[in-house]
């Protein structure tokens, strides 16, 4: 369908369409809730709504502009985050060349997922950047505790920067009859991701009892965790159309996008915990730093990119 | 069209390169709507201090704000010492003021009677990354001569690692601006009015907060 001589598939604007409905209503809801209870929770409820809004408006520039603006703001948003990591992770005054180093990692990375030099893509974090940071420590000098820098920095940013890039990867998927385009797998990603995490929460609050990481984070449970891998399942198999898979593959991918989602949201958790904070910024209102949104979704894109991949090869 | 230019590049260049591209985040700005004349107080650890300060202010107060700095260091070159005047408003002091002129203390009574702000950092210099070294003496003094101008208490943190004392290289990395309300001094005795500042500033520290002004925290 053609809005303002733009062209978006009618599957993006159905689902587009269903999630700005939910959060109007949520709005609306919370709204007039809040102009009689002024409590803490309905006013907390009524700011992470809010924050919900900007992200989704977010969320949809990326899938819906043209491939190079959504390269661009994919790499803005994970400049935020690896610029809020490397704030939390300890390191030293020495390492400064190395983060500088980093951060023009960034437009590299996004450049060459841009124009789709997949090798290139795939060696220049793990291995490019994994030399590059030790050889600048090492010219730098400073051997003090640098064994501790060399690890957690190329670490850093492959979570941070090489994980998330793959998204952009998605832009250049292309099966013979299959319309929706690239809009349609990053809001089937993001999605499934997102509302994996709601699942897994309200699961886990109706009727989780047995604690499954009770050192990293007390208030997942098993049966948080089960239900929201089934019910992310059958949202992936829900929301086939978007991709150009059948609602079984689909299953699938919901399965191993739920079970990944749970892991990364632990990794991040687990350092959290290590270096004692509750959120890793106060950027996003009600949610906490970048990172603490995007936890699970550094590791659900690449996970997602490579079934995607394999399911629509076989 | 002196002041409108400044205005601009604040507003166009310095707050959004700040916010976006290093990271800074304003907290509290709004202790600062039902000031007129203020004296801010702050931590020193970095040169963007004082830019970042600059650039929270809003631009009617901005302009009629003055940086206390350093003669010493800044006034080496005509080049710095016209931009620090144009961009900060700045008033250089000297350690060794020259016999018959005004000493630092009176220069900068002298603009607060005119009716300016001013930022001051008592520490002196940028010192030790993560530590607040003791105040100078001139902030309780001026507070003193001055009863009807509060003082702000300003908490700086990150900078120290955005970019340290004798570095060139500026890294982006999180920093926030924490303002508090402002406050009169409650006695006349300097040293209680020092530790009074000095606990206002760190007050606006959060409790367990780790201090991010140094790399070398673990």
């Amino acid at each position: 369908m053609d809005i303002f001589g733009y062209y978006i598939p009618i599957e993006l604007l159905f689902i587009l369409c269903a999630v700005f409905g939910v959060l109007i209503i949520c709005s609306s809801i919370f709204g007039i809730i809040s102009l009689k209870n002024k409590s803490d929770s309905i006013s907390e409820l009524v700011i992470r709504t809010n924050s919900w809004w900007k992200m989704a408006i977010g969320i949809t520039v990326v899938a819906t502009a043209p491939a190079i603006i959504g390269t661009i703001v994919l790499a803005y948003v994970v400049f935020v985050a690896l610029r809020e990591m490397l704030s939390i992770i300890p390191l030293r005054t020495a390492d400064r060349t190395v983060l500088v180093a980093s951060y023009i990692a960034i437009p590299i990375q996004f450049y060459l997922a841009y124009k789709n030099y997949y090798y290139l893509f795939q060696i220049f974090i793990p291995l490019v950047m994994f030399i590059s940071v030790s050889v600048i420590l090492v010219l730098t000098g400073e051997t003090n505790r640098i064994g501790r820098s060399m690890a957690i920095i190329p670490t850093t940013l492959m979570l941070t920067v090489y994980m998330p890039s793959h998204m952009v990867l998605l832009f250049h998927v292309s099966v013979p009859g299959f319309t929706v385009g690239a809009g349609g797998l990053i809001i089937f990603l993001i999605m499934i991701t997102a509302f994996n995490d709601i699942f897994q929460f309200t699961w886990g609050k109706l009727l989780g009892k047995r604690k499954i990481l009770p050192r990293i984070s007390p208030n997942k449970t098993w049966v948080g965790f089960i239900g929201g891998v089934f019910t992310s399942g059958v949202l992936g198999g829900a929301l086939s159309f978007l991709t150009p898979l059948d609602y079984i593959n689909c299953f699938y991918i919901g399965l191993s996008l739920s079970i990944i989602g749970f892991i990364g949201d632990s990794i991040i958790s687990a350092v959290k915990r290590d270096l004692k904070i509750k959120d890793t910024d106060d950027l996003i209102p009600g949610h906490g730093g970048a990172m603490d949104r995007l936890d699970s979704i550094v590791l659900t894109t690449p996970t997602f990119y490579h079934l995607l991949l394999f399911f629509i090869e076989n | 069209m002196r002041k409108l230019f400044v205005a601009f590049i604040y507003t166009i260049l310095v707050r959004p390169w700040l916010t976006f591209f290093i990271g800074v985040s304003f907290h509290n700005v709004k202790h600062l709507r039902d000031a007129e004349q203020f004296i801010i107080v702050a931590n020193h650890n970095s040169h963007f201090d004082t830019v970042s300060i600059m650039a929270a202010l809003p631009s009617e107060l901005r302009k009629n704000t003055c940086a206390v700095a350093s003669g010493d260091y800044f006034g080496k070159s005509s080049l710095t010492v016209s931009l620090m005047k144009l961009f900060f408003n700045a008033i250089l002091i000297t350690k060794k003021v020259k016999p018959g002129e005004l000493s630092n203390l009176e220069v900068l009574d002298q603009r607060i009677k005119e009716g300016k702000s001013l930022i001051m950092f008592p520490e002196g210099s940028r010192g030790n990354p993560g530590t607040i070294s003791s105040f100078k003496k001139g902030i309780a003094k001026l507070l003193k001569e001055n009863p009807s101008v509060p003082f702000i208490p300003v908490y700086l943190d990150g900078f120290g690692r955005v970019l340290p004392k004798n570095k060139i290289l500026i890294v982006p990395l999180i920093c926030k601006v924490r303002f508090g309300s402002p406050l009169f001094a409650t006695t006349n005795d300097t040293r209680t009015t020092l530790e009074e500042v000095k606990k206002e500033i760190l007050n606006l520290k959060k409790k367990n907060e780790r201090d991010r002004n140094q790399f070398e925290f673990y």
